[in-house]
């Protein structure tokens, strides 16, 4: 039997994720894409691709809690920094010169979800503070959660090898296999970056999903109530401080899953990486990619992950810019960056999102667009 | 137990201004109960004491016999008591039926994780909650408002949506303030109509506040008179427009 695309027999298929053969089509297309690009892509290509994709899933993370719950944190570097740290501890290498780090080289499978765990855990320490707190003043004191963090980072030189030094990040064996070498699967050969890229997209899909779920669940109403209204949400029964406390480990979570893979195609990561600037990064990219979906963070990531790369290449391959602009790539890229929270802030608060979104409003209209 | 609500001496100011001064009532069970006054005379304060917004500044309110002052706002409502507020407190940026569903939210169960993950359980209490939120669309007759946005809604239909949220915590006590505010004949009898058959029909208690004396005349089982934060008059409804007192309140109150 042909179906109507927008009639819906059930509830369960008007809540699917996946709503009708369109939306299969269009996912598997964009999946294979994924797929192949991680073959053919250079070396290079391949970390800023990574680079997304743990941008994404930490971004992800952000917009729980400050884009579904509606509490401003700024402190969303600091948790990445315990998933990191959580990673390197539990799938690093101890050594003893030139310092002390501890290391317990535990398999993948125990140290990334530990990191989000850990991430977590630490989120619900916090989150009375989001009780307490509201707007602005809650927005002030993560700040000052990201220095104390950064302190108590630095002074745990066991852990993070401390401030300058720095240390290596978590081991690459995944289920008892070491592809720290590359990893050979019948006539297919991978990178370690390869691998990495490949493991981001699995644990992008998973986390993906859960961000959808969050959204069309109980759990993603209450949050959306707290945010829009907190009296009347409190008038029907929401718990806030319940729910605060949720969205603020949920999104540590992310937080964490995505710090413990952020740094390891590097392989190393020192402290200095976790100022406030990091954790104004993934508001910026909220703000680029749209809030309060799942596709906003995705656009954002994408966006701000490949920008040096696609830089680089239009340097690379125009001599007039090169010889105009007095910038050099990295400066060239802050000034794109700023120019477009700013421009997003004024002219599309939904972001890149809004943009698409309309776009596509345009083409389905398309060509009675008026 | 007989009474759901009970205001012993109730007393309540803000630096300086008495919102309620020495109230007492009881809301007894099955009934349905008004609360009318003019304006600035204290009766959403009373509400406002109910859901834990406010706190008494002396005196105890009561809530099925137990005294709320160190019970939160989410437990109280939890107890079974929902509410409309007198200014629209819909969720703007949402659809009819997402608010109508966090209406039902205390009767889902399952926690943060098994959202994330979309258990088994979260699909049967989804599933669950979409009934109650469709049999509240089917009851107030708002079917073809079910995917709308609240802010696309003309104020009339937001007030019958907030209804429809309140209902959908399935209270054992509804309180509603001003629900006919700002509304024509029509849409202030079927408000009526509706507010009988939640009483009749879902046999919910049902608080009424409303400025505006002839509605409540011909609904409610029993009525308080409030005027500058003091009860006037606690009666039969009929007996309320013949009392001296409360005709003096009405005088130069003109709606
Ligand atoms: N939060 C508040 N702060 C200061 N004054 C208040 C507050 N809430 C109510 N009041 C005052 O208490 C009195 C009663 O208000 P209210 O209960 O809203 O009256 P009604 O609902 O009968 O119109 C008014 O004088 C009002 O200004
Ligand atoms: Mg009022």
């Amino acid at each position: 039997m042909r179906r109507r695309p927008d009639l819906y027999i059930s509830y369960r298929d008007e809540t699917a994720i996946l709503k009708n053969n369109t939306h299969r089509v269009i996912a598997l297309i964009i999946a294979s894409a994924l797929l192949i690009l991680g073959y053919v892509a250079d070396d290079y290509w391949i970390l800023l691709l990574s680079a997304s994709i743990f941008l994404t899933i930490a971004t992800w993370g952000l917009n729980i809690v400050s884009g579904m719950a509606g509490q401003i944190s700024l402190a969303h570097g600091f948790f990445v920094a315990v998933g990191t740290y959580t990673a390197a501890v539990v799938g690093g290498f101890s050594t003893e010169f030139p310092n002390k780090i501890i290391g317990y080289e535990l398999d993948m499978i125990i140290w990334l979800p530990l990191a989000g765990i850990v991430a977590a855990g630490v989120g619900l320490i916090i989150a009375p503070l989001a009780v307490r707190l509201k707007g602005l003043n809650l927005a002030l004191v993560s700040i000052g959660i990201v220095y104390i963090g950064s302190y108590i980072l630095s002074n745990l030189k066991t852990v993070t090898g401390g401030a300058g030094l720095g240390r290596k990040t978590a081991g690459y064996t995944i289920l008892g296999v070491n592809f720290k070498d590359g990893l050979e699967i019948g006539s297919l050969i991978f990178t370690k970056n390869q691998v990495l890229y490949y493991i981001g997209l699995l644990v992008a899909l998973l986390l993906g999903i859960g961000v959808k779920n969050l959204l069309r669940s109980k759990i993603g109403r209450a949050y959306a109530a707290i945010r829009d209204r907190d009296i009347a949400a409190e008038a029907i029964g929401i718990n806030l401080a319940r729910f605060k406390a949720s969205a603020f480990a949920l999104s540590s979570f992310y937080a964490g899953v995505a710090g413990a893979l952020m740094f390891s195609t590097i392989g190393a990561v020192d402290v200095e990486r976790f100022g406030l600037l990091f954790s104004v990064t993934f508001i910026a990219i909220v703000v680029i990619g749209g809030v309060g979906t799942v596709m906003g963070p995705i656009f954002g990531s994408i966006f701000f992950g490949l920008m040096p790369g696609i830089i680089k290449f239009v340097i690379d391959h125009s001599e007039f810019i090169r010889d105009s602009i007095p910038l050099n790539a990295a400066q060239i890229e802050r000034v794109i960056f700023g120019l477009f929270i700013v421009g997003f802030l004024m002219f599309e608060p939904r972001g890149l999102w809004g943009v698409w979104f309309r776009l596509r409003n345009y083409f389905k209209a398309w060509p009675f667009s008026y | 137990m007989n009474s759901l609500i009970k205001f012993e001496n109730v007393s309540l100011n803000f630096g300086g201004v008495n919102a309620l001064t020495e109230v007492s009532f009881e809301v007894p069970d099955n009934s349905l109960f008004a609360i009318i006054g003019p304006n600035g005379a204290g009766k959403t304060s009373i509400f406002n004491c109910v859901s834990g917004i406010y706190r008494p500044t002396t005196g105890v309110v009561k809530i099925f016999d137990e005294d709320i002052s160190n019970i939160k706002p989410d437990a109280i409502a939890n107890l079974g008591v929902s509410r409309t507020f007198q200014n629209i407190e819909l969720f703007e940026n949402m659809t009819t039926l997402d608010n109508i569903l966090i209406g039902a939210h205390r009767h889902i169960d399952y926690g943060s994780v098994s959202g994330l993950i979309f258990s088994k359980k979260t699909r049967r209490e989804e599933e669950k909650a979409r009934q109650i939120a469709e049999d509240i669309i089917d009851f107030l007759e708002i079917e073809e408002y079910r995917y709308s946005y609240i802010l696309s809604l003309p104020y009339g239909i937001q007030k019958r949506i907030e209804l429809g949220r309140a209902l959908a915590m399935k209270p054992k006590i509804l309180l509603l303030d001003e629900p006919a505010a700002g509304m024509n004949n029509e849409e202030t009898e079927d408000i009526a109509r509706f507010i009988l058959d939640i009483h009749e029909e879902l046999e919910i208690t049902v608080v009424l506040i409303d400025h505006d004396m002839n509605m409540v005349m011909d609904i409610a089982t029993e009525v308080i008179v409030m005027d500058f934060g003091k009860k006037l008059f606690d009666g039969d409804p009929k007996e309320a427009a013949k009392d001296s007192s409360v005709i003096e309140a009405y005088l130069g109150v003109s709606d």
